[in-house]
């Protein structure tokens, strides 16, 4: 398959992008609760039809500056590895089909973020450029742990 | 041909055979002469050899093979069992267990086995080691005898009930005549069922058959081996009866008794007794059919013992087996209902519609009978981990050279299958350390004026909301000096310590890390992982252990275990904007405080509780809740926890109620928080996060 179909949000400046069959649901801002003494950027838990999945600040975890939450705010619901996650983006609004062979490398830092959380550049027209996301990377929390420990 | 939608069938199966002749192989053990077990056993072998050929499992169905050659020599009275043979056949078992287990783990079921093998070649050809004293092949008996005795005690394999009894009875007393009749079908029929409803057809224009064993809707189906047995009231002579069924092809053998009052109510009532107290039946005739008498009537004593070994065993119950995780999915999909029951409850209570009350009401109704079966779904007898325990006592005994009984009661209380599948290696723990530094070598037991063979009884009972599974032995008790010397030297309690300590302290000793009383390691228990292990995982399943001890007389462990894992009661609490819930079986009670009676000392809080001073946790300080301090209050709710004897107060914001909560994980992704131990969804469809009070307790 050359074809990909991908899952279109919005942070802060830049379009970025998720496999399709990663993603289970995009579900509209919801009550979250809080969980104490947990990593800075997991904003708590939420109910998902019956099952607890716990939810990251996506600005919180590329260390982006903080937004309000709005009508816009969504949450993707991403499956990696039987792990269950939440990401607050803010928004989400397209799917996009794109060509393997169109993802190029990612420079060092894109709209931010570290090119060790993206998985490539891809092209949509000539304005628009799409951020893959390396989900594995963004999930692993070793290096998160480590930084807040040292901070500790 | 794509076996693999079979594999898990068989996989179930053999472990159901392999189980099944643990126990048999155990209860013969005891009872070596009993040829009604042997049967059972051979049965198990033979249908456990034919499922693994056509699995194409070849070692597995040649170990079998060679294990069934011995039992059909034992069957047929040409070898007498000894240990040299049990011995031999558990390891078959064991073998034949890490086979299945290999297979069960996507391997080939293959295993180097020769050295049983040739044990068991050995055993055939009668060539067994010193200590096998008996000449085998010369200790069989002649073949007709067992074959009349194994038919009396046949005859008394079915019990009547009262009904029946008095319908008998009855015709016997207006002149009719009651038989007692065994019914063989040849063994190469191909349709036995059809042969015995001719035979019923026959009987049935004669008389009335009144009972028969397996019932007639179990030979229609043709569930049953190859022989049957009735009761039949009828006014025809037995004499001129027998042929006339004799006569229907394909009928190996019948045996028709005729009964009179007595022995009517001796059979009937008979499947405890002991064959030799088996009363002489009125008349006896027995006859095959056609071509031999004597060669017919081996096989049909094969037969027979099959169904009086079958009759005391309880009825199976009727099961289907289902998938593990359709039942775990059918528990979130009721834990689901749940919710919007509350929240549907909730609505009705705005909308004031009596029709919609009704039906609410109805629902909830509904929902909690539902609750209860799907609990009980999860529900598993402790006997799926007890019944493993019987060989490995044995085992074990057997290896340290001592004399003893393992008693098990209990075994049918029932726990949910979290805790089942977590509760197997504690115990095994917990029964290896009585066996080993609990019951006394046996010249111990002589000296100290006891019984040669000690007892560890295991057994199992709930009590409100929770199960014990107690692990008592007679043996020597725990001498608290020993453990306090050890303790002393190990560094986990100072002398000064030690001389203050009551005796369940001192046992609890024993739960410390790097704890380890025997004094000699042995490769039972003793290996470095102590009791502590056993400790914490049962502390993580929300238990404790006790211990009980009397020196000389002997010790005992109690554990307790929640009945469930997955529905909790629970206090829900607030504090500020966020919602807690409290297990409720950590909490002592609940109350009110005066901000002036909390005391500062040493930086920490201390409240007036009874006649003592307890610690104030802030739970709004240690869980940074924003929106809520109650420094700034008059007056603080507070709960009142405990972890084994030490009690805190939990400072929260005010009590929000008990409820039944679902118990839900934080998901994989999060790394463990201390203090909390979970998640559940309250009625709103808010996530609610539960506390854990042993974590506020240092």
């Amino acid at each position: 398959m050359d074809e990909l179909k991908v899952i279109v949000f919005k942070l802060a400046t830049e379009e970025y992008g998720i496999e399709v069959d990663k993603v289970q649901t995009i579900e509209r801002m919801m009550p979250i609760t809080r969980v104490p003494k947990t990593l800075g950027f997991v904003k708590g838990v939420i109910n998902l039809r019956g099952v607890v999945i716990p939810v990251i600040d996506l600005r919180g975890r590329f260390n982006l500056p903080s937004q309000e939450y709005n009508d816009q705010t969504r949450i993707i619901i991403v499956e990696v590895e039987k792990m269950q996650v939440g990401f607050i983006v803010d928004s989400a609004n397209d799917v996009v089909d794109i060509k393997r062979s169109s993802i190029e490398k990612p420079p060092e830092v894109v709209g931010g973020v570290k090119a060790r959380y993206l998985d490539g550049v891809a092209k949509l027209d000539e304005e628009r450029l799409l951020v893959m996301l390396n989900l594995a990377e963004v999930l692993d929390k070793t290096e998160v742990v480590q930084l807040e420990s040292i901070e500790d | 041909m794509d076996m693999n939608q079979y594999l898990s069938m068989f996989i179930d199966e053999s472990n159901d055979h392999l189980q099944s002749l643990n126990e048999k192989m155990l209860e013969l053990e005891s009872n070596p002469t009993d040829l009604g077990i042997v049967q059972v056993i051979f049965r198990s072998a033979h249908t456990l050899k034919g499922m693994a050929a056509t699995m194409g499992f070849e070692d597995l169905a040649a170990l079998t093979h060679q294990m069934e050659n011995v039992l059909d020599l034992v069957r047929n009275e040409k070898l007498a069992m000894q240990e040299f043979i049990f011995d031999t056949l558990f390891k078959g078992l064991d073998a034949l267990e890490s086979m299945v287990q290999d297979i069960t783990q996507g391997g080939e079921g293959k295993a180097d086995v020769t050295a049983i093998v040739e044990s068991l070649q050995a055993i055939v050809r009668g060539d067994i080691p010193a200590g096998g004293a008996s000449a085998p092949a010369a200790a069989s008996t002649p073949a007709a005898a067992p074959a009349a005795e194994i038919a009396v005690k046949d005859s008394k394999g079915i019990q009547l009930d009262e009904f029946q009894q008095s319908v008998i009875e009855q015709s016997m007393a207006e002149g009719h005549q009651a038989l007692y009749m065994d019914v063989a079908i040849r063994e190469d029929c191909q349709l036995k069922a059809v042969r015995a409803y001719m035979v019923f057809d026959l009987l049935e224009r004669y008389g009335d058959v009144i009972k028969s064993e397996p019932s007639t809707q179990d030979i229609e189906q043709d569930k049953f081996e190859r022989s049957f047995s009735l009761y039949y009231v009828t006014q025809k002579d037995p004499a001129e009866l027998q042929p006339m069924v004799t006569s229907i092809s394909e009928i190996e053998s019948v045996n028709v008794t005729r009964l009179d009052a007595q022995s009517l109510k001796e059979m009937s009532a008979a499947p405890a007794a002991e064959p030799e107290a088996a009363p002489a039946p009125a008349q006896q005739t027995t006859t095959a059919s056609a071509p031999a008498a004597a060669p017919a009537a081996a096989p049909k004593a094969a037969a027979a013992p099959k169904a009086a070994a079958k009759a005391p065993a309880p009825a199976p119950s009727r099961t289907i087996r289902v998938d593990i995780d359709r039942l775990d999915v059918l528990m979130n999909l009721f834990s689901e209902l749940l919710i919007d029951r509350v929240r549907l409850e909730q609505l009705a209570s705005e909308v004031k519609v009596p029709a919609l009350t009704d039906t609410v009401e109805h629902m909830g109704r509904v929902s909690t009978d539902l609750q209860n079966i799907v609990l009980k779904l999860r529900m598993v007898p402790v006997d799926t981990v007890f019944n493993r325990f019987p060989r490995m006592v044995r085992d074990l005994a057997k290896s340290l050279d001592k004399k003893l009984d393992l008693v098990i009661t209990g075994a049918e209380t029932e726990l949910d299958r979290t805790v089942i599948d977590e509760i197997g290696d504690p115990l095994v723990h917990l029964l290896r350390n009585s066996v080993d530094h609990g019951v006394e070598p046996v010249a111990d037991r002589i000296a100290a004026g006891k019984e040669e063979t000690g007892t560890v009884k295991l057994s199992a009972f709930h009590s409100g909301n929770h199960v014990f599974i107690e692990i008592e032995d007679d043996g020597r008790g725990i001498n608290r000096e020993n453990v306090l010397n050890k303790a002393i030297k190990n560094g986990i309690v100072t002398q000064d310590v030690a001389n203050t300590m009551k005796d369940e302290e001192v046992y609890q000793l024993l739960f410390a890390p790097g704890f380890s009383t025997a004094e000699v390691i042995s490769d039972v228990s003793g290996r470095g992982v102590g009791l502590d292990v056993v400790k914490s995982k049962i502390t993580s399943l929300g238990g404790h252990v006790m211990v009980t001890s009397e020196l000389g007389k002997g010790t005992k462990f109690s554990v307790q275990l929640p009945l469930t894992l997955s529905i909790i009661s629970a206090m829900l609490i607030r504090v500020g904007s966020e919602k807690y819930a409290i297990p409720l079986t950590s909490i002592v009670e609940t109350g009110i405080i005066k901000a002036k009676q909390v005391r500062d000392l040493h930086g920490s809080q201390l409240i007036p509780y009874r006649d003592t001073h307890i610690p104030l946790l802030s739970l709004s300080r240690v869980f940074e809740v924003p929106d809520f301090d109650e420094r700034e209050e008059e007056e603080t709710e507070i709960v009142v926890i405990r972890k084994g004897d030490k009690l805190a107060a939990i400072a929260v914001e005010n009590f929000i109620g008990q409820n039944e909560i679902v118990l839900k994980s934080l998901g994989s992704y999060l790394p463990e928080t201390r203090g909390i131990s979970g998640a559940t969804i309250l009625g709103d469809g808010q996530v609610a996060l539960i506390i854990d009070p042993n974590a506020f307790i240092k």
